[in-house]
């Protein structure tokens, strides 16, 4: 598989709150149309790590590059659509509709002289219908699924045009169903729409096929270019050990 | 009905209440769907510092208060996204703060007196023309700061987290928020009373969201409970002699309770 651009460069990244090292040396990077997964035990900082991809968190040290910018250079935000773990979970007393949610995708490309035109619509009617809740735009965000509401988010993330997807555990409070549904329109975004997707879980098995790399993150980082033969093995246990080491990193052709 | 137009000072008080129930109910709504609704009150409490340092020294109350409202907000804004601190403990303590200065100071200057108690209450008695004017002019200024910004302010209101990371100046756009409101409550309080003003910020929003309908159409019925509420409030305390800023409240209470029971599951 052949990966050109490179939207996330880190190097050599470390984290501490209070002295105590969430993140170690942390050296990674995510090609445009790649399919990742990034795995690791709870508290072991897989959410950090995105966090500070996402400029939420300051890192103690290193360097994080995004589409070849550093992360204080970089302006262009709209290109990441970012799921957040509580996606599923909405206030049910929000007064928001699904077209109200997905009409946010568009709001940090607006000015504040530029009203929601033609182009607007088109882009938020477009990712109604590929995340398939067209049919639930008037609906209150508060009545619905928890597999509907995800893929509302994922259709807001979508309306801003992003060219990756970052989903931290969205599937927490979803049923098997629409998991499934769900991770074929994941696979689709990517194979068809060539949108770069982030997916961090507990639970790789069921994308272990469409993954091309899987990240385990545990302080360190494992970089895996053969996520099913990993999944397979008996080292599987230690990736969830305290101190990990380098299982594969086959260099990509760039 | 018609016979209390014919006094000017209930024009000039109906005209300032109706700007008032405007700017309060539209403000409110971002407000409470910030979970910030007890900023409104302390944001009034502060205001009346302004106006205790406005009748003491001999300035302009109602621009003390705007004054005095504003750094509030900003102090509010500041500690909460600067300390570890919780936003409804940051809110009691300069509630109870600005209350305690306020009273000193009137009380050093030997001004506790009607006027004060016009602040703290309201009065439709005292509204002039020249607030009328600073009531229209500069609520109408805020209030388009505010609707400018009415999408991105949505959008935090929903998730301040995935709106900060979509690129949205969100610690600006707090501190445009917490600012328009000190403006707004400062403005109101004249007419509705320091003590008041909360309400008329909160309950109309609280009431329309029973009905469990989209944002624009959520911020159209809590203006129109704000409107009723104002327009009902001011009728009644002029017929029975009731004081304004409480019988506004009162009213705007009476269409909560309604609107919980008639959204009843």
């Amino acid at each position: 598989m052949k990966f050109k651009i490179p939207i996330f460069d880190i190097k050599n990244l470390n984290f501490s709150v209070k002295g105590q090292k969430v993140l170690s040396n942390i050296s990674l990077e995510i090609f445009s149309s790649e399919y990742i997964a990034i795995i690791g035990p709870n508290g072991g900082g897989k959410t950090t790590l995105i966090r500070m991809l996402l400029g939420l968190e300051k890192p103690t040290s290193g360097e994080i590059k995004i589409f070849g910018k550093k992360l204080n250079d970089f302006k262009e935000w709209y290109k990441i659509g970012f799921v957040p773990q509580r996606a599923s979970h909405v206030d049910s007393s929000f007064p928001a509709t699904v077209l109200d949610i997905v009409k946010m995708g568009r709001s940090s490309q607006k000015t504040i002289f530029s009203s929601f035109g033609e182009q607007d619509r088109a882009l938020v009617h477009d990712a109604m219908v590929k995340m398939d809740v067209l049919d639930l735009k008037d609906k209150m965000i508060g009545t619905l699924s928890g597999g509907q509401r995800q893929r509302v988010m994922i259709a807001r993330a979508l309306a801003s045009k992003p060219e990756i997807l970052i989903l931290d555990e969205p599937n927490t409070g979803v049923d098997m169903a629409s998991q499934k549904r769900f991770y074929a329109l994941l696979r689709t975004l990517n194979q068809e729409e060539k949108i770069t997707i982030v997916f961090i879980t507990h639970d790789v098995g069921v994308i272990a096929d469409d993954i091309a790399r899987l990240f385990t993150i545990n302080q360190k980082a494992i970089i895996c270019n053969n996520p099913k033969q990993t999944l397979s093995c008996e080292e599987m246990s230690t990736l969830y050990g305290i101190d990990a080491h380098l299982l594969h990193n086959h260099k990509h052709e760039h | 009905m018609l016979e209390m137009f014919e006094y000017d000072f209930m024009q000039r008080a109906f005209i300032a209440g109706m700007i008032i129930a405007t700017l309060a109910s539209i403000s409110g709504t971002f407000v409470v769907l910030r979970h910030y609704s007890m900023i409104s009150e302390t944001l009034a409490h502060s205001a009346l510092v302004g106006v205790a340092v406005g009748l003491v020294a001999g300035f302009n109350p109602l621009w003390m208060a705007v004054l005095v409202a504003i750094i509030s907000a900003w102090l509010i804004e500041y500690l909460r996204s600067e300390f570890s601190l919780y936003s409804d403990a940051v809110l009691a303590i300069l509630l109870s703060g600005s209350l305690a200065i306020a009273v000193i100071i009137v009380s050093l200057g030997g001004a506790f007196n009607n006027s004060l108690f016009s602040y703290l209450f309201g009065s439709i008695l005292s509204v002039s023309i020249e607030d009328v004017y600073t009531i229209s002019i500069f609520g109408t200024i805020a209030l388009t700061s505010l609707l400018l910004f009415s999408k991105e302010l949505y959008f935090i209101a929903y998730d301040e987290e995935v709106a900060k990371v979509s690129g949205i100046k969100v610690r600006l756009l707090n501190f445009l928020l917490v600012s328009v409101v000190a403006v707004i409550i400062a403005l109101s309080i004249r007419v509705v009373g320091s003590l008041l003003i909360g309400a008329l910020m909160v309950i109309p929003t609280i009431s329309a969201l029973q009905f469990k309908v989209g944002f624009l159409k959520t911020i159209i019925i809590s203006l129109v409970i704000a409107l009723l509420s104002v327009g009902s409030g001011m009728t009644l305390s002029f017929y029975f002699s009731l004081p304004s800023g409480a019988t506004i409240v009162l009213c705007v209470l009476t269409i909560f309770i309604v609107s919980l029971l008639i959204n009843r599951k």
